[in-house]
Protein backbone atom coordinates (compact mmCIF):
# COMPACT_ATOMS: atom_id res chain seq x y z
CA UNK A 1 0.00 0.00 0.00
CA UNK A 2 1.31 3.36 -0.96
CA UNK A 3 0.87 6.25 1.47
CA UNK A 4 1.64 9.92 1.04
CA UNK A 5 4.80 10.98 2.86
CA UNK A 6 3.57 14.48 3.45
CA UNK A 7 0.71 16.70 2.51
CA UNK A 8 3.08 19.37 1.15
CA UNK A 9 3.97 19.63 -2.48
CA UNK A 10 7.16 17.54 -2.59
CA UNK A 11 8.65 18.82 -5.78
CA UNK A 12 12.37 18.51 -6.40
CA UNK A 13 12.69 21.15 -9.10
CA UNK A 14 10.86 24.41 -9.32
CA UNK A 15 9.72 25.13 -12.83
CA UNK A 16 8.26 28.59 -12.25
CA UNK A 17 9.58 31.10 -14.71
CA UNK A 18 11.25 34.23 -13.41
CA UNK A 19 10.11 37.58 -14.86
CA UNK A 20 13.66 38.45 -15.88
CA UNK A 21 12.79 41.32 -18.23
CA UNK A 22 10.56 42.95 -15.59
CA UNK A 23 13.25 42.41 -12.97
CA UNK A 24 15.98 44.03 -15.07
CA UNK A 25 13.68 46.91 -16.02
CA UNK A 26 12.67 47.56 -12.41
CA UNK A 27 16.25 47.12 -11.19
CA UNK A 28 17.45 49.77 -13.63
CA UNK A 29 14.43 51.97 -12.81
CA UNK A 30 15.25 51.79 -9.08
CA UNK A 31 18.91 52.64 -9.74
CA UNK A 32 17.88 55.58 -11.93
CA UNK A 33 15.42 56.80 -9.27
CA UNK A 34 18.15 56.59 -6.62
CA UNK A 35 20.61 58.46 -8.81
CA UNK A 36 18.11 61.18 -9.70
CA UNK A 37 16.96 61.47 -6.09
CA UNK A 38 20.56 61.75 -4.89
CA UNK A 39 21.13 64.69 -7.24
CA UNK A 40 17.72 66.38 -7.16
CA UNK A 41 16.66 65.57 -3.56
CA UNK A 42 13.22 64.55 -4.82
CA UNK A 43 12.41 62.35 -1.80
CA UNK A 44 13.08 65.24 0.58
CA UNK A 45 10.63 67.44 -1.32
CA UNK A 46 8.01 64.69 -1.45
CA UNK A 47 8.53 63.99 2.26
CA UNK A 48 8.06 67.65 3.16
CA UNK A 49 4.73 67.65 1.26
CA UNK A 50 3.86 64.23 2.64
CA UNK A 51 4.61 65.33 6.23
CA UNK A 52 1.02 66.61 6.48
CA UNK A 53 0.10 62.91 6.55
CA UNK A 54 3.10 61.52 8.43
CA UNK A 55 3.35 64.14 11.19
CA UNK A 56 -0.01 63.25 12.81
CA UNK A 57 0.89 59.54 12.59
CA UNK A 58 4.25 60.16 14.24
CA UNK A 59 2.53 62.38 16.79
CA UNK A 60 0.05 59.63 17.64
CA UNK A 61 2.82 57.06 17.88
CA UNK A 62 4.74 59.23 20.32
CA UNK A 63 1.63 60.25 22.26
CA UNK A 64 1.69 57.44 24.87
CA UNK A 65 5.36 58.11 25.66
CA UNK A 66 4.71 61.88 25.82
CA UNK A 67 1.72 61.38 28.12
CA UNK A 68 3.82 59.11 30.35
CA UNK A 69 6.63 61.71 30.55
CA UNK A 70 4.13 64.51 31.22
CA UNK A 71 2.43 62.50 33.96
CA UNK A 72 5.80 61.66 35.48
CA UNK A 73 6.70 65.36 35.47
CA UNK A 74 3.35 66.26 37.04
CA UNK A 75 3.87 63.91 39.95
CA UNK A 76 7.38 65.06 40.82
CA UNK A 77 7.50 65.66 44.56
CA UNK A 78 7.30 69.13 46.04
CA UNK A 79 10.78 68.85 47.56
CA UNK A 80 12.29 68.11 44.21
CA UNK A 81 10.65 71.19 42.75
CA UNK A 82 11.88 73.32 45.67
CA UNK A 83 15.40 72.05 45.14
CA UNK A 84 15.12 72.79 41.46
CA UNK A 85 13.90 76.33 42.13
CA UNK A 86 16.81 76.94 44.51
CA UNK A 87 19.31 75.64 41.96
CA UNK A 88 17.74 77.76 39.24
CA UNK A 89 17.77 80.86 41.43
CA UNK A 90 21.47 80.32 42.10
CA UNK A 91 22.10 79.78 38.38
CA UNK A 92 20.07 82.89 37.59
CA UNK A 93 22.12 84.91 40.06
CA UNK A 94 25.40 83.71 38.52
CA UNK A 95 24.04 84.37 35.02
CA UNK A 96 22.90 87.91 35.86
CA UNK A 97 26.44 88.68 37.04
CA UNK A 98 27.78 87.11 33.84
CA UNK A 99 25.38 89.27 31.80
CA UNK A 100 26.78 92.39 33.43
CA UNK A 101 30.31 91.21 32.62
CA UNK A 102 29.21 90.41 29.08
CA UNK A 103 27.73 93.89 28.62
CA UNK A 104 31.05 95.37 29.62
CA UNK A 105 32.90 92.98 27.31
CA UNK A 106 30.55 93.78 24.42
CA UNK A 107 31.08 97.52 24.78
CA UNK A 108 34.85 96.95 25.06
CA UNK A 109 34.71 94.68 22.01
CA UNK A 110 32.84 97.32 20.01
CA UNK A 111 35.36 99.94 21.03
CA UNK A 112 38.27 97.69 20.06
CA UNK A 113 36.61 96.75 16.76
CA UNK A 114 36.14 100.42 15.98
CA UNK A 115 39.74 101.13 16.93
CA UNK A 116 41.05 98.23 14.83
CA UNK A 117 38.55 99.01 12.07
CA UNK A 118 37.13 95.48 11.96
CA UNK A 119 33.94 95.73 9.97
CA UNK A 120 32.84 92.07 10.02
CA UNK A 121 30.17 91.36 12.55
CA UNK A 122 27.58 88.67 13.03
CA UNK A 123 23.93 89.44 13.01
CA UNK A 124 22.19 86.33 14.23
CA UNK A 125 18.48 86.18 13.55
CA UNK A 126 16.71 83.34 15.27
CA UNK A 127 13.28 81.73 15.42
CA UNK A 128 12.38 80.18 18.75
CA UNK A 129 10.61 76.85 18.48
CA UNK A 130 9.54 73.97 20.65
CA UNK A 131 10.56 70.35 20.31
CA UNK A 132 7.48 68.23 19.90
CA UNK A 133 8.86 64.86 19.03
CA UNK A 134 12.33 63.66 19.88
CA UNK A 135 11.89 60.44 17.91
CA UNK A 136 13.36 57.82 15.69
CA UNK A 137 12.68 57.12 12.04
CA UNK A 138 13.78 53.66 11.08
CA UNK A 139 16.85 53.88 13.25
CA UNK A 140 17.67 57.51 12.57
CA UNK A 141 17.27 60.05 15.34
CA UNK A 142 15.14 62.97 14.27
CA UNK A 143 13.93 65.92 16.35
CA UNK A 144 10.65 67.41 15.17
CA UNK A 145 9.92 71.04 16.00
CA UNK A 146 6.69 73.03 15.83
CA UNK A 147 7.85 75.68 13.35
CA UNK A 148 8.05 75.26 9.61
CA UNK A 149 8.53 77.05 6.33
CA UNK A 150 5.77 79.55 7.14
CA UNK A 151 8.00 80.74 10.01
CA UNK A 152 10.82 81.25 7.51
CA UNK A 153 12.73 78.15 8.60
CA UNK A 154 15.04 76.92 5.90
CA UNK A 155 16.75 73.61 5.25
CA UNK A 156 20.33 73.72 6.44
CA UNK A 157 19.81 76.25 9.25
CA UNK A 158 21.64 75.56 12.48
CA UNK A 159 19.66 74.80 15.63
CA UNK A 160 20.88 75.81 19.08
CA UNK A 161 19.59 76.00 22.64
CA UNK A 162 20.87 77.48 25.86
CA UNK A 163 23.26 74.55 26.36
CA UNK A 164 24.78 74.65 22.89
CA UNK A 165 24.48 73.30 19.37
CA UNK A 166 21.53 70.95 18.83
CA UNK A 167 21.66 70.12 15.12
CA UNK A 168 20.66 71.19 11.67
CA UNK A 169 17.34 71.48 9.84
CA UNK A 170 17.05 68.72 7.26
CA UNK A 171 13.41 68.85 6.31
CA UNK A 172 10.67 71.45 6.49
CA UNK A 173 6.95 71.42 5.94
CA UNK A 174 4.55 74.29 6.44
CA UNK A 175 4.16 73.87 10.20
CA UNK A 176 6.84 71.37 11.17
CA UNK A 177 10.55 70.92 10.65
CA UNK A 178 12.90 68.04 11.23
CA UNK A 179 16.26 68.48 12.88
CA UNK A 180 19.20 66.15 12.47
CA UNK A 181 20.86 65.99 15.91
CA UNK A 182 24.59 66.66 16.16
CA UNK A 183 25.15 63.08 17.27
CA UNK A 184 23.65 61.70 14.06
CA UNK A 185 25.98 59.62 11.90
CA UNK A 186 25.52 61.94 8.92
CA UNK A 187 26.47 65.03 10.89
CA UNK A 188 29.73 66.96 10.77
CA UNK A 189 30.56 70.36 12.21
CA UNK A 190 33.72 72.48 12.02
CA UNK A 191 34.98 73.22 15.51
CA UNK A 192 37.81 74.59 17.59
CA UNK A 193 38.88 73.84 21.11
CA UNK A 194 38.28 76.61 23.64
CA UNK A 195 42.00 76.99 24.29
CA UNK A 196 43.33 76.43 20.78
CA UNK A 197 43.09 77.81 17.26
CA UNK A 198 43.27 74.49 15.44
CA UNK A 199 40.30 73.81 13.16
CA UNK A 200 38.84 70.33 13.57
CA UNK A 201 35.79 68.59 12.15
CA UNK A 202 33.60 66.73 14.64
CA UNK A 203 31.49 63.84 13.39
CA UNK A 204 28.39 62.40 15.02
CA UNK A 205 28.77 58.68 15.66
CA UNK A 206 25.07 57.83 15.90
CA UNK A 207 25.64 56.63 19.44
CA UNK A 208 24.81 59.79 21.38
CA UNK A 209 28.32 61.19 21.03
CA UNK A 210 30.56 63.09 18.62
CA UNK A 211 33.89 61.82 17.48
CA UNK A 212 37.19 62.95 16.02
CA UNK A 213 38.42 59.74 14.39
CA UNK A 214 41.96 60.96 13.76
CA UNK A 215 43.24 63.62 16.12
CA UNK A 216 47.01 64.27 15.95
CA UNK A 217 48.78 62.83 19.02
CA UNK A 218 51.13 65.81 18.96
CA UNK A 219 48.25 68.24 19.72
CA UNK A 220 47.42 68.75 23.34
CA UNK A 221 43.97 67.67 24.48
CA UNK A 222 42.59 66.79 27.90
CA UNK A 223 39.43 65.22 29.28
CA UNK A 224 36.74 67.89 29.85
CA UNK A 225 38.20 70.23 27.20
CA UNK A 226 35.37 72.09 25.49
CA UNK A 227 34.72 72.32 21.77
CA UNK A 228 32.92 75.27 20.20
CA UNK A 229 31.90 76.00 16.61
CA UNK A 230 34.71 77.56 14.58
CA UNK A 231 32.46 79.53 12.27
CA UNK A 232 34.24 78.06 9.24
CA UNK A 233 31.90 77.67 6.29
CA UNK A 234 29.60 80.41 7.53
CA UNK A 235 26.73 78.12 8.49
CA UNK A 236 27.27 78.29 12.23
CA UNK A 237 28.24 81.40 14.14
CA UNK A 238 31.56 81.13 15.93
CA UNK A 239 31.67 80.17 19.58
CA UNK A 240 28.56 78.02 20.08
CA UNK A 241 29.15 75.27 22.62
CA UNK A 242 29.25 71.79 21.12
CA UNK A 243 30.50 69.38 23.75
CA UNK A 244 33.29 68.28 26.05
CA UNK A 245 35.91 65.57 25.70
CA UNK A 246 35.02 62.42 27.62
CA UNK A 247 37.43 59.89 26.21
CA UNK A 248 40.77 59.83 24.41
CA UNK A 249 41.43 56.50 22.71
CA UNK A 250 44.54 55.35 20.93
CA UNK A 251 44.21 54.20 17.32
CA UNK A 252 46.17 51.69 15.24
CA UNK A 253 48.39 54.56 14.10
CA UNK A 254 50.61 56.00 16.87
CA UNK A 255 50.34 59.42 15.19
CA UNK A 256 46.63 59.76 15.88
CA UNK A 257 44.17 59.43 18.74
CA UNK A 258 40.43 59.02 18.55
CA UNK A 259 38.52 61.57 20.64
CA UNK A 260 35.01 61.05 21.99
CA UNK A 261 32.97 64.15 22.77
CA UNK A 262 29.69 64.22 24.64
CA UNK A 263 27.32 66.99 23.48
CA UNK A 264 26.31 69.63 25.99
CA UNK A 265 22.75 69.70 24.70
CA UNK A 266 20.67 66.53 24.86
CA UNK A 267 17.33 66.40 22.98
CA UNK A 268 15.59 64.65 25.86
CA UNK A 269 16.51 67.28 28.45
CA UNK A 270 15.20 70.45 26.81
CA UNK A 271 12.16 71.62 24.87
CA UNK A 272 12.98 75.13 23.63
CA UNK A 273 15.38 75.64 20.75
CA UNK A 274 16.37 78.47 18.42
CA UNK A 275 16.74 78.05 14.69
CA UNK A 276 19.37 80.51 13.56
CA UNK A 277 19.87 82.23 10.29
CA UNK A 278 23.19 83.97 9.93
CA UNK A 279 23.23 87.23 8.06
CA UNK A 280 26.63 88.72 7.50
CA UNK B 1 -2.18 23.70 -7.54
CA UNK B 2 -4.42 24.84 -4.73
CA UNK B 3 -6.36 27.98 -5.60
CA UNK B 4 -7.20 30.38 -2.83
CA UNK B 5 -10.70 31.52 -2.23
CA UNK B 6 -11.48 35.23 -2.48
CA UNK B 7 -12.04 35.27 1.27
CA UNK B 8 -8.59 33.83 1.95
CA UNK B 9 -6.99 36.31 -0.42
CA UNK B 10 -8.76 39.20 1.31
CA UNK B 11 -7.69 37.86 4.69
CA UNK B 12 -4.06 37.65 3.60
CA UNK B 13 -4.15 41.12 2.07
CA UNK B 14 -5.64 42.53 5.27
CA UNK B 15 -2.97 40.78 7.32
CA UNK B 16 -0.24 42.26 5.15
CA UNK B 17 -1.68 45.77 5.51
CA UNK B 18 -1.98 45.36 9.29
CA UNK B 19 1.61 44.08 9.57
CA UNK B 20 2.78 46.92 7.32
CA UNK B 21 1.09 49.50 9.56
CA UNK B 22 2.60 47.82 12.63
CA UNK B 23 6.01 48.09 10.92
CA UNK B 24 5.50 51.83 10.37
CA UNK B 25 4.61 52.28 14.03
CA UNK B 26 7.51 50.15 15.28
CA UNK B 27 9.95 51.99 13.01
CA UNK B 28 9.13 55.16 14.89
CA UNK B 29 9.67 53.66 18.34
CA UNK B 30 13.06 52.79 19.76
CA UNK B 31 13.69 49.53 21.56
CA UNK B 32 13.13 49.98 25.28
CA UNK B 33 16.39 50.12 27.21
CA UNK B 34 18.64 50.59 24.17
CA UNK B 35 20.14 54.09 24.10
CA UNK B 36 21.46 53.88 20.55
CA UNK B 37 18.54 54.71 18.31
CA UNK B 38 20.27 53.16 15.31
CA UNK B 39 20.24 49.75 16.93
CA UNK B 40 16.84 48.66 15.81
CA UNK B 41 15.57 46.14 13.29
CA UNK B 42 14.42 47.05 9.83
CA UNK B 43 10.84 45.90 10.23
CA UNK B 44 10.04 46.34 6.54
CA UNK B 45 12.82 44.02 5.39
CA UNK B 46 11.71 41.52 8.06
CA UNK B 47 8.09 41.72 6.89
CA UNK B 48 8.84 41.41 3.18
CA UNK B 49 11.25 38.51 3.77
CA UNK B 50 8.68 36.70 5.90
CA UNK B 51 5.98 37.36 3.33
CA UNK B 52 8.06 36.26 0.34
CA UNK B 53 9.08 33.03 2.09
CA UNK B 54 5.60 32.20 3.32
CA UNK B 55 3.37 33.69 0.66
CA UNK B 56 5.76 34.19 -2.23
CA UNK B 57 3.10 33.57 -4.84
CA UNK B 58 1.06 36.56 -3.62
CA UNK B 59 3.79 39.08 -4.34
CA UNK B 60 5.25 40.01 -7.66
CA UNK B 61 8.13 42.36 -8.33
CA UNK B 62 5.85 45.21 -9.40
CA UNK B 63 4.03 45.07 -6.08
CA UNK B 64 7.38 44.90 -4.28
CA UNK B 65 8.66 48.03 -6.02
CA UNK B 66 5.47 49.91 -5.16
CA UNK B 67 5.70 48.76 -1.52
CA UNK B 68 9.36 49.83 -1.58
CA UNK B 69 8.41 53.32 -2.76
CA UNK B 70 5.83 53.62 0.04
CA UNK B 71 8.47 52.52 2.57
CA UNK B 72 10.84 55.14 1.14
CA UNK B 73 8.20 57.79 1.76
CA UNK B 74 7.97 56.86 5.42
CA UNK B 75 11.48 55.90 6.43
CA UNK B 76 13.68 55.82 3.36
CA UNK B 77 16.68 57.94 2.53
CA UNK B 78 16.76 57.45 -1.22
CA UNK B 79 13.84 57.04 -3.58
CA UNK B 80 13.81 53.51 -4.98
CA UNK B 81 16.30 52.06 -2.48
CA UNK B 82 13.82 49.84 -0.68
CA UNK B 83 12.25 48.82 -3.99
CA UNK B 84 15.67 47.63 -5.13
CA UNK B 85 16.27 45.79 -1.85
CA UNK B 86 12.89 44.05 -2.03
CA UNK B 87 13.29 42.87 -5.62
CA UNK B 88 16.77 41.60 -4.75
CA UNK B 89 15.23 39.56 -1.93
CA UNK B 90 12.69 38.23 -4.42
CA UNK B 91 15.39 37.31 -6.94
CA UNK B 92 17.56 35.57 -4.33
CA UNK B 93 14.57 33.67 -2.99
CA UNK B 94 13.67 32.56 -6.50
CA UNK B 95 17.21 31.37 -7.27
CA UNK B 96 17.51 29.48 -3.98
CA UNK B 97 14.09 27.91 -4.46
CA UNK B 98 15.19 26.85 -7.93
CA UNK B 99 18.39 25.10 -6.86
CA UNK B 100 17.52 23.83 -3.37
CA UNK B 101 14.66 21.90 -1.87
CA UNK B 102 13.69 23.81 1.24
CA UNK B 103 11.22 22.02 3.44
CA UNK B 104 12.33 21.88 7.09
CA UNK B 105 11.91 24.72 9.57
CA UNK B 106 15.68 24.98 10.08
CA UNK B 107 16.18 25.39 6.34
CA UNK B 108 13.50 28.08 6.23
CA UNK B 109 15.12 29.96 9.12
CA UNK B 110 18.53 29.75 7.46
CA UNK B 111 16.99 31.00 4.22
CA UNK B 112 15.37 33.88 6.12
CA UNK B 113 18.68 34.82 7.72
CA UNK B 114 20.50 34.62 4.39
CA UNK B 115 17.90 36.82 2.65
CA UNK B 116 17.96 39.39 5.45
CA UNK B 117 21.78 39.56 5.50
CA UNK B 118 21.87 39.87 1.72
CA UNK B 119 19.26 42.63 1.72
CA UNK B 120 21.28 44.56 4.30
CA UNK B 121 24.35 44.20 2.11
CA UNK B 122 22.38 45.70 -0.78
CA UNK B 123 21.11 48.48 1.50
CA UNK B 124 24.65 49.14 2.74
CA UNK B 125 26.19 49.14 -0.73
CA UNK B 126 23.52 51.42 -2.23
CA UNK B 127 23.78 53.82 0.73
CA UNK B 128 27.56 54.03 0.47
CA UNK B 129 27.46 54.55 -3.27
CA UNK B 130 25.14 57.52 -2.73
CA UNK B 131 27.16 59.18 0.01
CA UNK B 132 25.13 57.85 2.95
CA UNK B 133 27.45 56.33 5.52
CA UNK B 134 26.27 53.29 7.48
CA UNK B 135 28.76 51.48 9.69
CA UNK B 136 29.28 47.83 8.74
CA UNK B 137 29.12 46.73 12.41
CA UNK B 138 25.74 48.40 12.72
CA UNK B 139 24.50 46.57 9.63
CA UNK B 140 25.54 43.28 11.23
CA UNK B 141 23.70 44.03 14.48
CA UNK B 142 20.68 45.29 12.54
CA UNK B 143 20.58 42.06 10.50
CA UNK B 144 20.41 40.00 13.70
CA UNK B 145 17.68 42.23 15.15
CA UNK B 146 15.81 42.11 11.84
CA UNK B 147 16.04 38.32 11.87
CA UNK B 148 14.39 38.31 15.32
CA UNK B 149 11.64 40.60 13.95
CA UNK B 150 11.34 38.24 10.97
CA UNK B 151 10.72 35.31 13.33
CA UNK B 152 7.87 37.22 14.96
CA UNK B 153 6.34 38.17 11.60
CA UNK B 154 6.72 34.56 10.53
CA UNK B 155 4.71 33.38 13.52
CA UNK B 156 1.99 35.96 12.79
CA UNK B 157 1.75 35.10 9.11
CA UNK B 158 1.62 31.37 9.77
CA UNK B 159 -0.89 31.70 12.58
CA UNK B 160 -3.32 33.97 10.77
CA UNK B 161 -3.19 32.43 7.34
CA UNK B 162 -3.19 28.71 8.17
CA UNK B 163 -6.55 27.00 8.09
Amino acid sequence: MVTKASKGNLKLFNRDSFPLVSFVTLFILCLVMMGVDYRQQILKNIKSKFSIVTSPITYLINLPADIFINLKDTFISKNLLKEKIETLEQANHILSIAVQENKLLTSENKLLRNTLKIKKDFNIVGVTAEIILPNIKNGHSIITINKGSKNNIKIGSAVINNAGLVGQIINTSESYSEVMPITSEDYAVPAIMNNSKENIILYGNGNGELEIPLFPSSSSILINDNFVTSGAGGLYPKGINIGRVVEIKSTTSPKFNSIMITPLSQPTTFTQITVIDIKK
Amino acid sequence: MIKKTILEQRKERALFIILFLISIILSNIGILGIENSNMMPDYFIALITAYIINKGSDLNIYKLVIIGLIVDLFVGQLLGQYGLVFICIYLLYFIIKKILVIKSTQQLFSLGFFLITSSFLVLWATSLSHGLFISFNLIFIQSILTFIAYLFFNIFIKKFTSN
